[in-house]
């Protein structure tokens, strides 16, 4: 009996309240109508039927109190539903607003990693460059002697017009070694030997020698073969602007193009 | 002050006064005429018809009782408890500098 009454309360409590109160209510309008059927049949019959009428009266008494009990307890889950609301409103804010922390931390972790993987990469220029150090005096004398050839820069007296050029022009080129294949009769001069080899070693005709007067009169010893460095001092230079001056005039010429 | 309100309450959800009604009057009918086919008999029994199927109406729209008392006091409790997690969360995050961030 006991274990009944506890089976059916717990099947009670499990029912939703919406489903409790539409079955009371149910119950409420079956038992109404029961009663009043029953007193309109027991005033035309002669002999009154109070017992189950009272039973009727009785469950429908109660079915009542249990209805308001119910409704009740609806009108508290109501209160509770719409604190439920502003809990799940207040929810979704914190929601949002991890997701911009977390949004925020995501996009400061890539700016590190960036600026520390840079900052690492920094560090190892740093050490490589520490390695091979040179001393500034060393560098300054190789930009020297690389630029004494006018080929950075050119000289001081150029003008336009001037033909020196800081590249081998065509009688240079024609000088060489691919030009001399072609020319039998100087073969046996300067065969297998490059011109700056032929004029360290004296054997080149003087007509090339201005050919290589386009450097500058004051290049640095150390650019050429000792003992020539006085060859290219200054009283050759009216020589060798001549020469030039005439290999400007060649028209086949195309690299002396005079501006 | 409390009880009054509470007792208005339960009189508008109860259904005996009408009940009350509908068997005073047929009783004070039967004694007077003997006719049970009156308007009025039918027009206090409408009435309780009404409002039984208003009460019903009135349930079904009732927000917040899909479940029983005690899952909803569960459910709360839960998000409450969320709340507060995500508040302490929030305010962790919010405080935590692990950088002296110079004010300029």
């Amino acid at each position: 009996m006991r274990s009944a009454r506890s089976d059916a309360n717990m099947a009670a409590s499990e029912k939703s309240t919406k489903e409790r109160l539409l079955s009371t209510l149910d119950d409420l309008e079956v038992l109404s109508r029961e009663l009043i059927e029953m007193l309109a049949l027991s005033r035309s019959q002669k002999p009154p039927q109070s017992g189950e009428d009272n039973q009727v009266l009785e469950l429908l008494v109660q079915r009542d109190g249990e209805f308001q009990q119910l409704m009740l307890q609806a009108v508290e889950q109501g209160r509770l539903q719409q604190e439920m609301l502003g809990l799940d409103k207040e929810l979704e804010k914190r929601d949002s607003d991890i997701q911009q922390l977390q949004k925020q931390l995501k996009e400061a972790e890539h700016i590190l990693a960036t600026a520390v993987y840079q900052a690492k990469e920094k560090l190892k220029s740093i050490e490589k460059a520490r390695k091979g150090s040179i001393s500034s005096e060393e560098i300054i004398k190789y930009a020297h002697r690389i630029s004494a050839s006018n080929a950075v820069c050119a000289p001081l007296n150029w003008v336009p017009g001037d033909p020196r050029r800081p590249y081998p022009t065509d009688l240079e080129m024609r000088s060489g070694m691919l030009g001399q294949m072609n020319n039998p009769s100087n073969n046996g001069n300067v065969n297998g030997h490059l011109p700056g080899d032929a004029l360290a070693a004296g054997r080149l005709p003087d007509i090339l020698t201005s050919q290589y007067l386009w450097q500058s009169t004051d290049v640095s010893m150390g650019m050429l073969p000792p003992h020539h460095g006085n060859e290219f001092g200054p009283g050759h230079n009216k020589e060798n602007e001549d020469d030039v001056e005439a290999m400007s005039t060649d028209t086949s010429s195309s690299s002396s193009d005079s501006d | 002050m409390e009880t009054i309100p509470l007792q208005q309450e339960t009189e508008d959800y109860s259904f005996l006064p009408l009940i009350h009604d509908i068997i005073k009057w047929c009783e004070t009918f039967d004694v007077l005429r003997m006719d049970k086919d009156s308007p009025d008999v039918h027009q206090e029994l409408n009435k309780l018809k009404t409002k039984i199927q208003e009460t019903r109406e009135q349930i079904l729209a009732m927000p917040g009782i899909e479940t029983n008392l005690e899952q909803q006091q569960q459910q709360l409790q839960t998000l409450t408890e969320q709340v507060h997690t995500k508040n302490q969360l929030l305010h962790k995050y919010k405080g935590l500098c692990m950088f002296d961030i110079p004010k300029a």
